[in-house]
């Protein structure tokens, strides 16, 4: 024999209890998985976005650093005489400055090319 | 205070021209040029304009426009020309390593030519017509062909060969500099100066190839007048001398050599 319970005010409020229990985890449920939801198509709008944006804007192409060119020091190891001589230096220093001259002179001159201009007067 | 001024004032006021020419030089010819450069191809636009509306059109207004365009147009260029002409005057002028005479040779006959374009200028003014105008344009045009281009092109050659023998100069300098050191230090006898020497000799053929460059370059350019395609005629003469600059830095590169051949002693290297 299945012994019923007396007590009917606590039996109602425990199945309220229940219900409210059972209903909770649905509902928080369908919450989390509309919120779920909303973050996917907001991930796949973002990914979107760039995909677009990565086939408009063109790539950056890697562009070499300028790297510096070492300069070649020319040491001489054994001296002679002559190695702090004036006139030695002096001449050494001029043409120094003659290789500048040379390397910097401009041959085209293509600032001071003749005007383009339209010559053909017609009606 | 005023006394002192007082000389500086009557130059100012008696010789404006004077004070003028003190501040003009190349960089203010060049930008009274492509001032008049920028002006003429906005007033190029216009005439362009100005002239499809006549043709379209053919209404007395259109036909107005189109001579009061064309009018500036071609008076702008007259001035663009004028302007062009006296920049290569001055850079001419400040271009070291060409002799006075050739100078005052071209400067003479850059005067005369930016002359003609003031005068045939103002001769454009009178055109009643588009026809008159069309007629008076086409003389500058014809004189552009027939002696304006040519002497800008050679003035253009003659500032690179300005600076050509200029640097050609400046190593003949030092090489003169060596020798008298070379001289100098064979006398003494205390270091062997063979290498040098044979170097010091590279090097003086260096600048012979650099006067079969320049030799070749000068009888392009004398065939300038001769040739229709004048653009084309500069330009081999500039590529050769751009091959004979070449020499030229073989010819200090050489000389740098004989340097560190002096400052090293005798068996080390």
């Amino acid at each position: 024999m299945e012994i019923i319970n007396q007590d009917f005010e606590n039996i109602l409020h425990t199945e309220k209890e229940e219900k409210k229990k059972k209903l909770i985890p649905k509902k928080m449920m369908l919450l989390g998985g509309l919120v779920l939801i909303f973050l996917l198509i907001l991930i796949l709008l973002e990914m979107s976005s760039v995909l677009k944006q990565n086939r408009v804007v063109p790539r950056l192409l890697p562009t070499p650093t300028p790297s510096p060119i070492p300069t070649l020091v020319e040491k001489i190891t054994n001296q002679s005489f002559y190695a702090t001589d004036s006139a030695v230096l002096k001449i050494e220093n001029e043409l120094k400055k003659i290789e500048e001259k040379l390397d910097n002179t401009d041959l085209k001159e293509s600032s001071l090319n003749p005007p383009l201009l339209d010559w053909k007067v017609e009606f | 205070m005023i006394k002192k001024l007082a000389p500086a004032l009557f130059l100012l006021f008696v010789f404006p021209s004077f004070v003028f020419a003190q501040d003009f030089d190349f960089n203010r010819a060049n930008s009274d040029y492509l001032y008049n450069l920028s002006l003429y191809r906005e007033a190029h636009q216009e005439y362009v304009s100005a002239k499809e509306a006549y043709l379209k059109y053919k209404t007395l207004t259109s036909k107005n426009t189109a001579l009061e365009k064309t009018l500036r147009m071609t008076q702008l260029r007259d001035e663009v020309v004028r302007t062009y002409l006296i920049a290569l005057k001055m850079k001419l002028g400040e271009t070291p390593g060409i002799f006075s005479d050739d100078k005052n040779v071209f400067n003479l006959k850059l005067d005369n030519e930016a002359d003609w374009y003031l005068k045939h200028k103002e001769e454009l003014s009178s055109a009643a017509t588009l026809g008159d105008l069309a007629n008076l344009a086409k003389v500058s045009s014809t004189r552009y062909s027939s002696r304006s281009e040519i002497l800008i092109y050679q003035t253009l050659y003659k500032i690179l060969l300005g600076k050509e023998f200029t640097l050609k100069g400046e190593i003949e300098i030092q090489i003169e500099a060596i020798r008298e050191k070379l001289k100098e230090i064979k006398e003494k006898g205390d270091k062997d100066i063979s290498l040098p020497e044979r170097w010091l000799l590279e090097t003086e053929n260096r600048l012979l190839r650099f006067e079969e460059k320049v030799s070749a370059s000068q009888a392009i350019m004398a065939s300038i007048e001769k040739n229709t395609y004048r653009e084309s005629v500069y330009r081999k003469a500039q590529l050769l001398l751009e091959e004979g600059h070449q020499y030229l830095k073989e010819a200090n590169r050489y000389l740098k050599e004989i340097i560190r051949e002096i400052k090293t002693a005798d068996g080390n290297y």
